[in-house]
């Protein structure tokens, strides 16, 4: 497909011209490239943004308007005088409104008898409570009863009672997933992984809330969700577009907010967080300025991706990744920083990549690998 | 509801019932947009006020006939252009036979930056990316995004083709993208090159 075809397709979208096999083909497009979730959010939120118009301004020439009927000596009655027979016009308009309103009836009772029956469907049939679960070194997608879509990256759960969508649309996540919720107002999408509770106004995010990991990781591409955080349900943090909220999963572990991430977002919007301050912090995602992909999402293009991170943080994302264990048996190199992307290299390929960057031995048992000088 | 709809129901209400509150409805619906897609033809306020005046006498007048219209959107622009056609050539003004000379003025450009969440930097250049649309790409713009058209319509009214309709709000879309640096430079998933730490 070429530049041109893809503007034509989303430009058809926002106007509501594209077909189903257009939108379907856009949006195979569009969910492969995580990256270009801000921007069409933008696109789209800008696209239902109206300029403010004036009701009195319409007022005014309404009356300005009459006003010029009457001058011209055009008045409402005689013009139905003039075309003649009002009764029959009145017999006319009579039917007119019968036929509207037994529409109304109709459409009413239809509303009723499809939530009846809705309802009592959902109630039989999901008694139980639904799982999905991906062991490490698997990946899976998912579509939730509301459409939303979960993808579930390696060694993570998730799961939802049978009361799913009746009220409010519950999930519990452990491990990581990218989701991308339907818009729904009357019925909030709510995650609870780990320390943190996510509320959800139809939107794109990333959340990385493994149990062994020292921290919980929520990176919002597109929308807008609303944080609270375990043992403090009255701090809730709203987090815009391109900013990840870090949560210390260890409360005793103080680490120093990076308060120099702030400064680059002027829109965040956010209660006052007086005590958890220090347990906190809210980072601005970074793109690649190579193709404007964010890592955090990279998963989902089935690519491992790391930015500056610690040799012994990549160590535990690639035993998740390629369902082995990692002992680094040097603590000289476990601090070592890394950036770099696997996709298709098995994990053998992998380590021979990383050698090069850093200087270190290893050995390989069944899926254990140890790794020293 | 699809805004043609709600006008067919209004002219229904016009034409069976007699409903002025209906008319009212419908004249404060379309009064701003027509007033300024005549704008663009006539170059006056004045005139422009009239002209929507004269239309809406004709609605009422012509009520009986309206309610079968399969596009009333359609036949409100039609109208207005046709008229301010006539106006032109009546006071022997030079009529600009092609939308490229119309003056269009755009709304767009006055969003509220609050409701948005972009910075500043994004929204100056946004603002300048819709002025400097091109004379053809910006009343297409307009037609669609602010009044509502369907690219049908605004063929059928411009007398284009479907085609050029979608090519040109593919332009315009194209460069409100650029303005959010998204680029859509690589299209095939998965040919890009595996880099190695």
């Amino acid at each position: 497909m070429s530049q041109e075809q893809f503007w034509v397709l989303f430009s058809k979208k926002l106007t509501g011209e594209a077909s189903a096999e257009e939108l379907a083909l856009l949006e195979t497009l569009i969910q492969a490239h995580p990256e270009w979730q801000y921007a069409i959010q933008n696109l789209e939120d800008l696209w239902k943004t109206k300029a403010a118009t004036d009701p009195i301004t319409g007022e005014d020439a309404y009356m300005l308007h009459l006003h010029r009927m009457t001058e011209m000596q055009i008045s409402f009655d005689d013009i139905t005088g003039r075309s003649g027979n009002s009764v029959g016009k009145e017999k006319r308009s009579r039917r007119w409104y019968w036929v509207a309103a037994s529409a109304v009836l109709l459409a009413g009772l239809l509303a009723f008898s499809s939530f009846y029956l809705f309802n009592r469907k959902t109630e039989e049939v999901a008694q139980h409570v639904n799982e999905i679960s991906t062991r490490p070194g698997s990946k899976s997608k998912v579509q939730l009863p509301d459409g939303s879509v979960v993808w579930l990256n390696a060694g993570s759960k998730l799961t939802y009672t049978k009361d799913f969508g009746k009220e409010t649309r519950d999930v519990t996540l452990i491990g990581e997933g990218f989701f991308d919720v339907t818009k729904n107002p009357g019925k909030p999408f709510i995650i609870s992984a780990a320390n943190i509770k996510i509320k959800v106004l139809g939107t794109a995010f990333n959340v990385k809330a493994y149990p062994e990991d020292k921290q919980t990781e929520t990176s919002l591409i597109r929308g807008s969700i609303e944080v609270t955080i375990r043992n403090r349900p009255n701090d809730k943090i709203i987090l815009s577009p391109s900013e990840k909220l870090v949560v210390e999963n260890s409360e005793a572990k103080v680490e120093q907010v990076d308060k120099s991430a702030d400064k680059t977002t002027g829109n965040i919007k956010r209660t006052e967080l007086p005590v958890i301050s220090t347990l906190v912090a809210i980072n601005k995602l970074k793109y690649n300025p190579a193709d404007s992909t964010v890592a955090e999402v990279q998963w989902v293009n089935n690519k491992l991706v790391f930015r500056d991170e610690s040799f012994s943080e990549v160590a535990v994302r690639m035993e998740r990744w390629y369902d082995v264990q990692i002992a680094i048996e040097d603590p000289g190199i476990s601090d070592v920083r890394l950036t770099g992307v696997f996709e298709s290299e098995t994990i053998i390929q992998a380590l021979e990549a990383l050698k090069e960057s850093i200087a270190f031995q290893y050995e390989k048992a069944g899926n254990r690998i140890i790794i020293h000088r | 509801m699809p805004e043609n709809e709600s006008i067919k129901r209004l002219l229904a209400a016009i034409a069976f019932a007699n409903d002025q509150s209906a008319y009212k409805e419908l004249f404060i619906l379309l009064h701003g947009r027509l007033k300024q897609f005549a704008y663009s033809i006539l170059k006056s306020h004045e005139e422009s006020e009239e002209l929507v005046s004269d239309l809406f006498i004709k609605v009422w007048q012509k009520k009986d006939q309206l309610t079968t219209i399969e596009s009333p959107l359609l036949y409100f622009y039609t109208s207005a252009k046709n008229m301010a056609y006539n106006r032109l050539s009546k006071q022997k003004r030079q009529v600009n036979s092609s939308p490229e000379e119309w003056l269009v003025q755009l709304n767009s450009v006055y969003f509220d930056p609050e409701q948005l969440m972009m910075t500043e930097e994004m929204m100056r250049q946004i603002r300048q990316a819709i002025n400097t649309l091109p004379p053809r790409c910006r009343i297409i713009f307009k037609l669609v995004k602010e009044d509502g058209l369907k690219y049908k319509e605004v063929a059928e009214l411009l007398q284009l083709s479907i085609k050029t309709v979608e090519a040109q709000m593919a332009i315009a879309l194209r460069r409100l993208g650029k303005c959010m640096e998204l680029e859509i430079n690589q299209l095939n998933i998965n040919t890009q090159a595996t880099k190695k730490s």
